[in-house]
């Protein structure tokens, strides 16, 4: 009788433990999916890359970064003036490898909100596209910051909504550019400029457009003004004649 | 005496400004041939840091593209000849007052340049710095001494003229 009362026990145990135990993982995995919930990003955000702000292959000889901030318009005049006809012909024939690095200035209100749109279409990989549309719009939207028209023509109605989802929540318009230390990255794009722009100070960057050249491994001296594309050509080809 | 004191006063001046502007246009014209980046001398090196003054040049959105380059690929070398000239001591006249003209133009430009808000680098000892107040401070400071250094070239030029008339009269 004993024997029969133990062994009811421990079968009235298991009968307890089994479910129990097979809890567990649901439970876990239920911790994961909420722990998962809490991390994750959205879905667009996760299989999106980081914003490829260049031109051209990466095996050309020579690199040029170029600092530069949408609201400048020495920046859009070395653009229109120099930079479209290089990338025309050095970065097309893949000579030169062009990698543009935001370097929003203090004193130039919407120049912020431009490189976060820049970001946003090059993340959609349309950065070539939106580039050249704040440049060449810069003219219009310098006064007020409505450069969104402009990004929605360069971009195509689809293009254009991705985009726009990137930079929600990001746009400021009227808010100054706050200084490294206190910059809040409430804007998932803004890493990537602040990335840039601390780079920019490591050169040091005084002033925009300023380029900074690497050929063969050895980085030349940074240098700061527009420069036209015949001179700059004949300073591309005294490098790669070397 | 007194007036050999001056003037053996005004002649080490002299002698000091002088010997300082050939350190200074040397040290220019160095500064835009040498290499500018960690690779040997070469001619190829030279053409670069050349190309490179070029950019500068230009920047300064004061000489047409076809003119820029000539410009750029003609001063370096004048500073060196310049500097050596200066150095030499010979014709002090000639070489002081091309170097007050010269430094003269660069101030100007300089000025020019700051003026219309043009943020560009100076390019008066190579790449890399820039133009401001500093630098317009600076070069306004050589201009200074160049013009000192070619006014006491001609008056002591005048004294030993005039002394040497005297001379010539006395032993007559």
């Amino acid at each position: 009788m004993n024997l029969r009362n133990h062994s009811k026990r421990w079968v009235l145990s298991a009968a307890l433990a089994i479910p129990a135990l097979a809890s567990i993982p649901a439970a876990h995995a239920q911790t994961a999916t909420a722990s998962a919930k809490v991390h994750t990003k959205p879905a667009a955000s996760e299989t999106l890359p980081p914003p490829m702000k260049t031109f051209g292959v990466k095996s050309a000889p020579i690199t040029m970064e170029v600092f530069s901030d949408y609201q400048c318009p020495a920046c859009r005049a070395f653009f229109q003036g120099t930079l479209r006809p290089m990338i025309n012909d050095y970065v097309a024939s893949g000579k030169v490898y062009l990698v543009h690095r935001d370097f929003p200035l203090p004193m130039h209100p919407y120049s912020l909100d431009a490189a976060r749109w820049a970001n946003a279409a090059a993340r959609i990989g349309r950065f070539e596209s939106v580039d050249a549309a704040l440049f060449d719009s810069q003219t219009s939207w310098t006064k007020d910051g409505s450069m969104e028209k402009y990004v929605e023509a360069a971009l195509g109605a689809a293009d254009f909504k991705r985009v726009q989802k990137l930079v929600q929540g990001c746009l400021t318009q009227t808010v100054a550019v706050k200084p490294a230390a206190q910059t809040t990255h409430s804007c998932e794009l803004d890493p990537f400029i602040e990335q840039d722009r601390n780079l920019g100070n490591q050169v040091p960057v005084q002033s925009t457009p300023t380029i900074v050249i690497t050929y063969k491994g050895q980085r030349y001296p940074p240098m700061s003004g527009i420069f036209t594309w015949p001179i700059m050509k004949q300073y591309l080809d005294s490098l790669l004649s070397q | 005496m007194p007036s050999d004191t001056n003037s053996k006063i005004g002649k080490s001046l002299l002698i000091v400004g002088r010997l300082a502007l050939a350190v200074i246009f040397l040290a220019a014209s160095y500064a835009k041939l040498k290499p500018q980046a960690p690779v040997p001398w070469s001619m190829g090196s030279m053409r670069v840091s050349l190309s490179m003054f070029a950019m500068q040049v230009d920047s300064y959105q004061l000489l047409p593209p076809s003119l820029v380059s000539p410009a750029a690929h003609f001063l370096p070398p004048f500073e060196l000849f310049l500097g050596l000239w200066l150095l030499s001591g010979i014709l002090l006249r000639g070489s002081a007052l091309i170097t007050s003209l010269l430094l003269a133009v660069f101030f100007g430009v300089m000025v020019r340049s700051y003026f219309l808000g043009l943020e560009i680098n100076c390019g008066c000892f190579g790449p890399g710095e820039r133009l401001g107040p500093m630098t317009l401070l600076r070069d306004g400071s050589l201009l200074a001494l160049a013009l000192a250094v070619t006014i006491g070239a001609f008056l002591i030029h005048r004294r030993s003229a005039v002394a040497g008339a005297t001379e010539a009269t006395s032993l007559v």
